[in-house]
Formats: structure tokens, C-alpha cells, sequence
């Protein structure tokens, strides 16, 4: 995935959860499930639905995954796969 | 007086034609000309909890500025009367109308609308069926699709087999849906969620409402402080074809609605109130 989404989805992640400082840390090996304390379900629906509407993308039951929010990069991938090319 | 030294609301029943609802009034400061009034319509399940606190400071300074302020919580919801299983959007739409007729006999006939995330949505399916257009719509980051706002809250019911936070029987948002149309209750993040409710609220649609008569203030608020997205760009292009005063305004402030325990954002309600008292 490229720099530049990893960069928006650090931005976007940092924005939504509310991290802060500590969202400059985040890389794209970063692990979010099991690893942000903020993560709950209320979160990850947060996340989700910010991603629909940054990125104009539609986000399916599938994408709701352990795999998907995994790490920072999972998640960027995800992205990159949705937008129409 | 500043909003500091703002007195308590008065707080009681008004006897809606669904059934009570919890009312807090904050009167108008003395001293000024009364500006208007402002009916405050929360949002949805939690994110009401959540916003809570940023909502009664709102409150208190719009009074300060010379408005009375009516935040009335909705059929089921906050300590009306009611359970949050039997609301419907169309009872949501009487409790709205309800409130609006009483700040119109105590307050104001100039009653505007003020609303947060679903209850923006709300507030704009309302604002062409009250008696008298209101002048100025305040909303705070719209829900503009009911749909995608409704897949988005089945989605934490989704989302809680990844966290295990809620005991769940759904795992596709296909299943729920049908649940919903059959008519079972589904428990989504400690809300029961009639068919009835989801159905009113899937058909919400901003886009499809008629366009809003008076002057349009939308604060979209963020953390970085982003523009608004398509479908909200697509709606500002239909409304202003449509001569409507619109004015976007972006604002810097964590999603206060989403989570427990923010700080206000003296950033919001400053915003908010410039906006109101800016020459059109």
C-alpha cells in the first residue's frame, strides 16, 4: 500500500479515536485489534463509518474482521482495494 | 450575564400527543430583547449520553445570548417516557412538533431548530411541517443518509464479535435487516431496535427532504478538521440550486458524540454561536 494512504489512515485513526500525540506513532505495522485500549465496538463502527465517508467507499459485513483491523496496514489496504482505481 | 452565571433550566413533563416527555427550558437571558427560541433535538442511542454535557453548555450560552433553549429528550429516550423499543420516527416527529408549538406559547414564536448528528436529519424532516418555518437550522455534523446511518449502528453489533463486548445472534447486517422487517426486536449495543424505528429511519434521507426554508448554519465537526464528504457536498449543491442560505462551517473538536468523558470544545460553541449571530 502506499505511503500516502498509510499516512491519511494515520490521520484518520488519530482523529476518530481521539489519540492524539500518540497517533504519530502509529505505523503501518502497527497493531490495532487487541493493542488500542479506545478499540471498542462503538470504535471500530467510528472507524468504519469514517472510512466510508472519507474515502467515498462502502464498507461490507466481511471488513468488519479480525484480518481487516489488524494492523494500521490492513486497513489501508482495505481502502486501497476499494477505490475505484 | 455570562453562560458561567446561567441559572439551572427548569426541568419537567410537557404532555406530548404520544405520551410525556422530559423537557429542560433554559429561559432567555433578562435584560436583552428575546432573540428566539431553540429546540435542541439529540441524537441517536448513546451518542445522547455521550453528547450530553457539550449540549446543556451549548444550551446555557445560547440562553446567555438571548434565546430560550428547549432540549427535550424523545419518546424512549434519556427520562421521557416510553420505551426506546416502541419509538417510531413519526412519534419522534410528533415529540418535535410538540416541543416546538411549546416554545412558540412560552418563549418565542420565532422557533429555530438545533440539531446533532440524527437529530440534524431530524430536524430537517421537521422543519417544513412546523406551523412556521424556522429562520435559522442549526446542525451540528448532519446524518445526512438514514440508511447508511442505520447500517453503520448494526455495524457495532458486527463489530462486537471482534471486541466481545455484547452477547449477539446476528452475524450478517442482511440477516438483521430481515429480523427487523419480520418484525423481531434486535439488541444492538444495549438499544432494542424495533422494525418500526429502523424502518423510519432507513427512509430518512436529507437528500430527498424538502430543502430547508430559512438559513442553514452546518458545523462539520472534526478532530483534524476535514470538509465534509461527497454525499455532503452533493446535498450543499442541491440546496443552493435550490436558493437555499446555506453556510458551511468546519470546526476542530473531537466527535464528542461518539465516546464518553470529552472536555467541551469551547471552539464548537463559539462557532456555533457566531454563526447564529452573524449578519446573513
Amino acid at each position: 500500500m502506499s505511503d500516502q494512504t498509510v499516512a491519511a489512515l494515520r490521520q484518520l485513526l488519530t482523529a476518530t479515536l481521539n489519540l492524539g500525540a500518540r497517533g504519530q506513532a502509529l505505523q503501518a505495522d502497527t497493531e490495532l485489534l487487541g493493542n488500542l485500549p479506545e478499540l471498542d465496538s462503538m470504535a471500530v463502527m467510528s472507524i468504519a463509518a469514517a472510512l466510508e465517508e472519507r474515502f467515498d467507499i462502502e464498507i461490507d459485513d466481511d471488513d468488519i474482521s479480525a484480518r481487516t483491523f489488524a494492523t494500521l496496514g490492513s486497513l489501508a489496504a482495505l481502502v486501497e482495494r476499494k477505490i475505484p482505481a | 450575564m455570562n453562560a458561567a452565571q446561567a441559572p439551572q433550566p427548569a426541568a419537567f413533563f410537557l404532555p406530548g400527543r404520544v405520551g410525556p416527555r422530559f423537557c429542560l427550558y433554559h429561559a432567555p437571558a433578562a435584560g436583552h430583547p428575546v432573540r428566539g427560541a431553540f429546540l435542541y433535538i439529540h441524537p441517536f442511542a448513546e451518542e445522547m449520553n455521550c453528547a450530553r454535557r457539550t449540549a446543556a453548555r451549548q444550551a446555557r450560552r445560547l440562553a446567555a445570548d438571548g434565546y430560550g433553549v428547549l432540549q427535550i429528550d424523545l419518546g424512549g429516550c434519556g427520562d421521557s417516557h416510553g420505551e426506546f423499543a416502541e419509538a417510531t420516527w413519526q412519534g419522534w416527529r410528533d415529540d418535535v412538533l410538540d416541543g416546538a408549538a411549546w416554545l412558540s406559547d412560552h418563549c418565542s414564536p420565532n422557533v429555530n431548530l438545533w440539531g446533532l448528528r440524527m437529530g440534524a436529519l431530524l430536524a430537517l424532516d421537521c422543519c417544513t411541517r412546523l406551523p412556521r418555518a424556522p429562520e435559522q437550522m442549526l446542525l451540528w455534523q448532519p446524518v445526512i443518509n438514514g440508511r447508511r446511518f442505520l447500517n453503520q449502528f448494526l455495524r457495532i453489533a458486527l463489530a462486537s464479535k471482534l471486541t466481545g463486548e455484547f452477547a449477539q445472534a446476528y452475524t450478517d447486517s442482511a440477516a438483521m435487516r430481515v429480523a427487523l422487517i419480520k418484525g423481531d426486536m434486535l439488541e444492538i449495543g444495549g438499544y432494542e431496535l424495533s422494525g418500526g424505528l429502523a424502518g423510519g429511519i432507513d427512509a430518512a434521507d436529507a437528500a430527498l427532504l424538502p430543502a430547508p426554508l430559512g438559513s442553514v448554519q452546518w458545523l462539520e465537526i472534526s478532530a483534524d478538521g476535514v470538509e465534509p464528504g461527497e454525499a455532503a457536498q452533493r446535498l450543499f449543491g442541491a440546496w443552493r440550486a435550490a436558493g437555499v442560505s446555506l453556510d458551511v462551517h468546519l470546526v476542530t473538536a473531537p466527535p464528542f458524540w461518539a465516546t464518553h468523558g470529552h472536555e467541551v470544545s469551547d471552539a464548537l460553541l463559539d462557532a456555533s454561536v457566531s454563526a447564529l449571530l452573524e449578519p446573513a
